[in-house]
């Protein structure tokens, strides 16, 4: 998985290329909690280009979301593939997480 | 659809979830079936790899999983195999996933994704091997 980061006025925007699963996680948590212990308190999660996810990538966005929450930030989620939209809906993460349709969305909620 | 076997072997690390989703997709196209059911199979088969090597072995050797997909009327059969410690999935319950972002724990979440995912799934231990199988009709969808 290809993760490309990039920073619109003061908003850290982490983009998310392929698959995010049980081998590519760690990675992921690794780039996020690098930014968040940075001081970055306004996140965007680009999920155009995620062609899959499992239970491993919801763990680390949950632990993100709740972290990011702690210090009183905000992360929000956009531009998900239906499938990886209904991964979000089984385990019920879509009722607690803010996800949204496009990019545009996402940094006017910041 | 003509019934056929199609079986492949993983070893135990977490670089093999590359060569499930590529034995799927090939798999997949061959027999026709849409992409939705190639991701939800390859979604359930992760979880229960993931959890496989993950926690099932302890001896710090090579192992191999077996995994094979039957299509039968109206049915995807799969069944994993492993050499691991025993371990019954369908033992677990669900988690509360209507739960907010503080509460919300995250144990058993792949479990209660393989459940939501799949219709009937059984669990055997024979000898040394956990066998588990699992069915997915055509055309549900776990939403």
């Amino acid at each position: 998985m290809e993760i490309i980061e990039e920073k619109r006025d003061g908003i850290h925007v982490f983009k998310l290329n392929g698959r995010l699963d049980s081998n590519t996680s760690q990675g992921f948590e690794t780039a996020i909690f690098q930014a968040i212990a940075d001081g970055s308190k306004k996140i965007v999660i680009d999920f155009k280009d995620l062609d899959y996810i499992s239970s491993a990538g919801l763990r680390v966005i949950l632990k993100a979301t709740k972290a990011v929450n702690r210090e009183e930030g905000k992360i929000m989620l956009c531009a998900m593939q239906d499938y990886v939209k209904e991964v979000f809906e089984i385990a019920g993460f879509d009722s607690f997480l803010p996800i949204v349709t496009t990019m545009d969305e996402a940094l006017k909620e910041l | 659809m003509k019934k056929k076997e199609y079986s492949f072997e993983l070893k135990n690390r977490l670089s093999e979830l590359d060569t499930l989703c590529r034995n799927l997709e090939k798999y997949g196209r061959q027999i026709g079936l849409s992409s939705k059911m190639i991701f939800e199979l390859n979604l359930a088969l992760d979880e229960l790899f993931t959890n496989i090597i993950s926690y099932g072995f302890k001896d710090g050797e090579e192992h191999r999983v077996r995994v094979t997909l039957t299509p039968e009327k109206g049915v995807i059969c799969l069944c994993i195999e492993d050499d691991g410690i025993a371990f019954d999935p369908t033992a677990f319950d669900h988690p509360d996933v209507s739960c907010s972002v503080a509460q919300c724990k995250i144990g058993g979440l792949g479990i209660h994704i393989i459940k939501k995912l799949m219709d009937d799934i059984c669990y055997e231990r024979c000898g040394n091997k956990n066998v588990l199988r699992l069915k997915k009709k055509f055309g549900k969808s776990a939403s």
